[in-house]
């Protein structure tokens, strides 16, 4: 059975790991905006305690996805259960346990960043003081300046500092490093990281920016066509994967076909393969009797995030 | 309690003015009722009248701050609701607890009917500051005691008499409070914001929170609609006109739907329709209020088609950083050039602002058949066209802060209502062909004076594509 399936139909069984209680259960979400399908029967099961990249390209539903996950957009149909129970809108104990970053920080222009971390304190039980203030301090955002004074980037740090503060189980964050500059990224996947240490911790964030999905070692979910295509730990796809470069002088009047063989794009000389599980000795006979020559190389995350999405 | 405690403080965060004058008039009003012990009855009616008053006005802010708090990220606050309706009840006690509690103790007789009262006022404020229509149930009320004030003091009378009136005022309360926050606590997708320009007339008391954002009611949103159709119809217009014929003319009617959506011929003929609709309840009351002048009608006319400013005056503020984008498309040979251009394209709202003054006065002449129609036109025009100019022109250099803004707007159309009497009385006097000609010299001479001296002013400004400060 190959790990990928990439056409809609027919969908991929369950993740293996799964089996350990999940956070986040989906079935056959459905999502639509004036008529236009954005999420189509999207099965997805999310197990506790991983850090889970999302991707996709632009307008594939990321955001609508995280979203409609924590009852911020009303669904069409389908099922979402979060921490096992239906997420029909957000209430209940559990939102102490939730923390969001959205794509847009636009809440309460007109109030201080200290009085809008006091006001959101407030409502939670637990709420990590001296960590907020460590990070108010280290990403140097004045306490007294307006939400509205502050720049996007700043708008974006302070979202985070919002919803890592109250040390949630369940951390979404909907591309929350796109405003950042690299220092702030780079401190931003630390504190993700350290916060990722205490048990059953789960982050899923979707993004543009495959290092950080690389330095947190995620696993990878790949939306497309308004389904998950697949979730897969980062290090699973690298030992699977393998990008297989034929040459040959006289170019490629049809793509070779290998076994494992996900897409293939031909130019010139070079047909470039993803194969999953490549076998060397098929793949030099395969050259052999094309005349050509082999080279297996492994891909990088963005190598694949553009091969697939 | 914290989170209560935060939920009350927002208003404060966000008002404070708005809270220390209405907080004020708290404790005059329960000042009062405490003095009114002594057996004065009469105070007791002032100081609950003070606490309406300034009930009213405290409760239109909080509504603004709901619709600014009531976004579907607020709802992941671990318990929001519970806590919201917490805060709610803490204002309730404030608001309409306390006072009749106080009214009860001091020996007022209608102590139920004071906090069913309060709370039907709390009701219609909450929904005025959301913008929900049922604010205007208040102006209903007062129309209808201008319209027949004999029946409305022996409804008056025999409601106070009524043990049913509490309860009715009350499940009225009710009602209204169920309107405000039923759309306020349902989780929708967000829809994108609308032109900082735009103008449906009906958004033009909105706070500054929520100004841009779309409507959310299930008739307000048919209407953005139908101005928004009109808007894209008329850019389709302007565009093809381009192509045919690129010239300047071509150029800035294209500048012009691009900046002004709403400034179209359709749109223009939508929005007097729906605010000739409004205003045409009040003018047929004032004809059946026993003493009325009909002229009235003019300056009325006049305030509201100056109410268009002040909402230009911000959106041209938030449009800021989307001008860049117009900035680079025009590409103009000079900063000023570009000045220019915009002056130019928002000179168009000269012409509308009369059209519109014009159209208001003449439908409130037909329905109060008023007896000098001319007159009360051609005041109308002139007031309109000079005033258009002085508004236009503050608000383009006018301050940017919303008390400097406030302040100017409100000598503005002072200026422009004591202006229409002062015309309609000249033309009396003079007649309407000298009197208006010397209207039309005083007023237009002064209001194309301001206009140039802030269009020169404008134009010598360097452009500023920052965002508005919060």
């Amino acid at each position: 059975m190959s790990l990928f399936d990439l056409s809609p139909a027919p969908k991929l069984p369950p993740h293996p790991r799964a089996a350990s209680p999940a956070v986040i259960s989906v079935q056959r979400l459905e999502k639509s905006f004036a008529r236009r399908e954005v999420l189509r029967g999207l099965d997805w099961t999310v197990p506790a305690g991983r850090v889970i990249g999302l991707l996709g390209r632009n307008g594939a539903g990321k955001t609508t996805l995280l979203r409609c996950l924590l009852g911020l957009s009303p669904i069409d149909g389908g099922e979402i259960s979060l921490f096992g129970e239906p997420m029909t809108e957000p209430g209940g104990e559990r939102m102490h346990r939730i923390g969001f970053v959205p794509q847009t920080f636009d809440l309460f222009p007109w109030m201080k960043v200290r009085a809008y971390l006091d006001f959101t304190a407030a409502f939670y039980s637990r709420w990590n003081k001296p960590l907020a203030d460590r990070l108010i301090g280290d990403w140097q955002l004045d306490p007294k300046q307006k939400i509205g004074q502050l720049s996007q980037g700043q708008r974006q740090k302070l979202a985070i500092v919002r919803a890592i503060a109250p040390e949630p189980d369940l951390l979404v964050l909907d591309e929350p490093v796109a405003s950042l500059d690299p220092q702030a990224r780079r401190a931003f996947m630390a504190e993700l990281l350290e916060l990722m240490r205490g048990p059953d911790k789960t982050v899923i964030f979707s993004t543009h920016i495959t290092a950080d999905l690389e330095r947190a070692e995620a696993d990878i979910a790949l939306l497309r066509d308004g389904q998950i295509q697949f979730t897969r730990p980062l290090a699973e796809l690298r030992a699977r994967l393998r990008r297989v470069v034929l040459t040959r002088e006289g170019g490629w009047p049809h793509a070779p076909v290998v076994a494992g063989l996900l897409k293939t794009s031909v130019k010139g000389a070079r047909a470039e393969l993803l194969v999953e599980d490549p076998v060397p000795d098929s793949l030099q006979a395969l050259a052999t009797r094309e005349s050509a020559t082999v080279q297996i190389e492994t891909p990088t995350l963005e190598d694949l995030f553009v091969e697939l999405a | 309690m914290r989170a209560v405690w935060q939920l009350s403080l927002l208003l404060w965060r966000q008002m404070a003015v708005l809270v220390v004058l209405t907080g004020g008039l708290w404790l005059c009003g329960m000042g009062l009722l405490a003095w009114s012990v002594r057996g004065d009855t009469g105070l007791a009616g002032i100081g609950i009248n003070v606490i309406v008053f300034g009930g009213w006005f405290w409760h239109v802010g909080q509504g603004q701050v709901l619709r600014g708090l009531c976004r579907p990220e607020s709802f992941l606050l671990p318990g929001f609701r519970n806590r919201l309706a917490g805060a709610g009840a803490l204002d309730l006690l404030l608001w309409a607890g306390l006072p009749a509690a106080l009214a009860a103790l001091c020996g007022v007789h209608y102590a139920t009917l004071t906090a069913a009262g309060l709370l039907l006022v709390m009701a219609v404020g909450l929904a005025s500051g959301t913008g929900k229509p049922v604010g205007l149930l208040i102006w209903a009320g007062f129309i209808a005691v201008i319209w027949k004030p004999q029946l409305a003091e022996r409804v008056v009378d025999i409601a106070l008499r009524s043990p049913w009136t509490p309860a009715l005022l009350a499940l009225a309360a009710m009602l209204a409070l169920r309107l405000v926050f039923r759309p306020l606590l349902r989780i929708e997708d967000i829809e994108p914001d609308t032109s900082p320009l735009e103008s449906t007339g009906l958004g033009r008391m909105r706070s500054r929170a929520t100004e841009g954002r779309p409507a959310r009611g299930a008739i307000a949103k048919r209407i953005q609609g139908w101005f928004d159709g009109t808007a894209q119809r008329a850019m389709e217009r302007a565009m093809a006109a381009y192509r045919r014929h690129p010239g300047a003319r071509q150029r800035m009617a294209l500048i012009r739907s691009l900046l002004l959506p709403h400034d179209n011929p359709e749109a223009i003929a939508l929005r007097m329709v729906l605010v000739a609709a409004i205003v045409a309840a009040y003018f047929f009351a004032i004809l059946h209020r026993p003493h009325y002048n009909a002229a009235v009608i003019g300056a009325y006319a006049v305030l509201l088609s100056l109410s268009r400013f002040p909402q230009l005056g911000r959106g041209m503020l938030r449009m800021r950083p989307n001008l860049a984008d117009l900035y680079l498309t025009l590409a103009p040979a000079s900063r000023s050039e570009y000045q220019k251009t915009l002056v130019h394209a928002l000179l168009l709202l000269v012409p509308v602002t009369v059209l519109s003054a014009l159209a208001y006065t003449a439908l409130g002449i037909v329905l109060v058949h008023a007896t000098e129609p001319g007159r009360m036109l051609l005041t109308a025009a002139i007031v309109g066209a000079a005033a258009s100019l002085v508004a236009l022109a503050v608000h383009l250099i006018g301050p940017e802060g919303s008390f400097g803004r406030g302040v100017v707007n409100l000598v503005v159309v002072l200026g422009a209502m004591g202006s229409y009497w002062g015309g309609y009385v000249l033309l009396g006097l003079l007649g309407m062909e000298l009197g208006g000609a010397l209207l039309a010299l005083v007023a237009i001479s002064f209001g194309l004076g301001v206009w140039f001296a802030a269009q020169r002013e404008y134009q010598r400004r360097t452009p500023c594509f920052d965002p508005p400060p919060a």
